[in-house]
């Protein structure tokens, strides 16, 4: 590292911009997340205690990242990471992490698979979520089976009280992120309405 | 390396889904589309047509698709700078140093001149931005400009020489007071010879009437952001400008309408030849067009032609007039055009750099592939996105694709054929 006796501004930015993306090991600044720098196991480790060790989470609010697709996993980190989506709990944990990292931890969560969804499903609920995920052409991204693709979610099995908490975030506004895809396509839509789709995505039979 | 396109996907809808979606859900669904799918028509709902997500990750160096890049003969590539996600808009400070703005990862990068044999470092100048795709440079400072803030930051060059921290930039936002819409939000910037700075401010939408003085327009102003003028009128969306290094005219790339069609409207390479012109946006597109639903008969009289037809949904981007001493004669005055690539079609077009050879009057321009190779016709794929060119004071052009991150610098040697 041709600047690693610069200031502490250089040896930042170029662990993120240069030697990071190509794997140099380097020591994690006092502000990095406790992921940085650690063995991929224990990486795994750290945010398996939310997210469940296997990516299925058993936390409520927390996300599964079991069956994502990779990219909806590394964009969303680096959207952390860059502090262009804030989140109390992530922006913090996802601070000086590689991509190179970022892009194992995605890859392995996307492979990991998909647990049944806690509780039964409420028929009449799930029917009327079914159509109303209709109306607003969530398949037309997340494709018919509700799988997701490239950046765009996995939501079927998705943990109920998460979806729920995530749609009502667009459509408040109160979720952040560069792509506002989500804020528009939610614009209006009651709790109601979330309610069943969310019951829908999560009890998506295979 | 080859990215999977976007496959025709068979959207299997329930039949309850069906019968619903057909009775009732064409008024909730217009309120809920995203800003990219304003305009689909409903028989085009399902379809598959999305932008294409920009990686965010850094490409290894092996990854790079430099042998795919296909040029004149004499011309030769080879990777200048990398490791830049989202790598888009350049401009070069006086010492040397390349200045690029992003859009999704918010970042602005500075590459190191210490072209010692060594690789070529880059820096992060600011990060957490949204959108900071313009910059410029002028009288020792870079402008950089996000949808929602401009910033000037002074003497950076010399900071960066130094090692030094990055002072706290200079805040311009007030002072210019510019939009802050998310769609078409993003700005080019460029000095004219003029010693102003020229601001596009894109249409907050796909296709929509708008208040001609604030959006749809290129605005100068000057540096410190005081007496804006509206130089153009009717303009979609321009990210990319340049001016006539002989007659100091503004020509400028301005992109099509979506949804209208799979060949058009095409995007525009536009000329100003008087303050205020327009350009036909949102009634008259491209080569007179006449919008199926705001334009009416007549809606393209008085409105300015494009100089040249740039195809449809390409997305013609950054262009730079060649003055160098490098490239052989007849590129002289033309123009180079970066084309970022199209998604809202199902055969791709652009992903590639097409030169503009000026008109005798200089009232034209006819375009032509120089630098393609990206595109696969074949698989309809991609591996490059082309955004911005720049003229090297060697007469070398370097050309920003955001694809991958990374800057290929073009260079030309009278090609020996004898030798083959």
């Amino acid at each position: 590292m041709r600047f690693s006796k610069g200031a502490p501004w250089q040896r930042a930015l170029l662990t993120w911009g240069g030697a990071a993306a190509l794997g140099f090991a380097l020591p994690a600044a006092s502000d990095d997340a406790p992921a940085v720098g650690l063995p991929f196991e224990e990486q795994v480790q750290v945010c398996g205690a939310c997210h469940g060790s296997d990516g299925n989470s058993r936390l409520p609010g927390t996300p599964s990242l079991a069956g994502q697709p990779q990219l909806t996993i590394v964009n969303q980190m680096i959207y952390f990471r860059e502090r262009l989506r804030q989140n109390e709990v992530m922006t913090p944990q996802a601070r000086g992490l590689p991509d190179a990292e970022i892009q194992a931890l995605a890859a392995y969560y996307h492979e990991q698979p998909v647990a049944a969804p806690e509780g039964d499903p409420d028929t009449e609920l799930k029917a009327r979520g079914q159509e109303l995920a209709s109306q607003q052409r969530c398949a037309s991204c997340h494709l018919a089976n509700y799988h997701g693709r490239e950046q765009m979610p996995r939501l079927a099995g998705q943990r109920e009280d998460y979806l729920v908490a995530a749609m009502v975030g667009y459509r408040d506004r109160t979720r952040g992120g560069p792509d506002t895809t989500m804020i528009d396509i939610m614009r209006g839509v009651s709790d109601e309405d979330i309610k069943a789709m969310a019951h829908f995505m999560t009890h998506i039979e295979e | 390396m080859t990215l999977p396109r976007l496959m025709p996907l068979t959207v299997a809808i329930s039949t309850v889904g069906l019968l619903l979606s057909s009775a009732m859900t064409n008024a909730l669904a217009d309120d809920h589309e995203p800003a990219w799918a304003q305009g689909r028509s409903s028989d085009m709902a399902n379809s598959p047509l999305a932008p294409h997500a920009t990686p965010l990750t850094v490409t290894a160096v092996e990854d790079i698709p430099l042998d795919h890049l296909r040029m004149p003969d004499g011309f030769s590539a080879e990777i200048w700078a990398h490791g830049m996600p989202g790598a888009r808009m350049m401009a070069r400070g006086d010492n040397g140093t390349l200045f690029l703005g992003t859009r999704g990862i918010g970042r602005v990068y500075a590459v190191l001149d210490n072209d010692d044999g060594e690789e070529r470092e880059h820096v992060i100048i600011v990060d957490g931005l949204t959108q900071p795709n313009g910059v410029a440079f002028k009288d020792g400072s870079l402008y950089v400009a996000a949808i929602n803030r401009i910033f000037r930051y002074d003497d950076i060059e010399s900071h960066l020489a130094n090692g030094d921290d990055i002072p706290e930039p200079e805040e311009l936002t007030d002072a210019f007071g510019l939009p802050d819409d998310g769609h078409h939000g993003w700005k080019f910037l460029a000095f004219g010879p003029d010693g102003r700075l020229y601001v596009p401010v894109g249409a907050p939408c796909n296709g929509c009437e708008v208040d001609e003085d604030t959006h749809a327009t290129i605005h100068s102003f000057e540096p410190d952001g005081s007496d804006m003028r509206v130089e153009a009128r009717g303009v979609r969306n321009s990210v990319g400008f340049d001016f006539h290094p002989e007659t100091d005219e503004l020509w400028f790339t301005d992109n099509g309408q979506d949804w209208l069609g799979e060949h058009g409207p095409q995007d525009e390479l536009n000329r100003l030849s008087e303050t205020g012109e327009h350009f036909g946006f949102p009634y008259c597109h491209s080569h007179g067009v006449i919008d199926p639903d705001l334009g009416s008969e007549g809606a393209c009289d008085g409105i300015t032609m494009p100089a040249a037809l740039m195809g449809g949904h390409a997305a013609a981007l950054g262009m730079r007039f060649y003055t160098g001493d490098m490239f052989p004669e007849e590129y002289q005055n033309a123009i180079f055009i970066a084309r970022r690539g199209s998604w809202n079609r199902t055969l791709s077009v652009g992903y590639d750099v097409q030169v503009a050879h000026l008109s005798e009057d200089g009232e034209r321009a006819a375009i032509s592939p120089f630098m393609v190779g990206l595109l696969d016709p074949r698989e309809n794929d991609f591996s490059g996105r082309p955004v911005d060119v720049l003229q090297m004071p060697d007469g070398a052009l370097l050309v920003a694709d955001e694809q991958n991150g990374a800057i290929y610098r073009i260079s030309y040697e009278t090609p020996d054929y004898s030798e083959e």
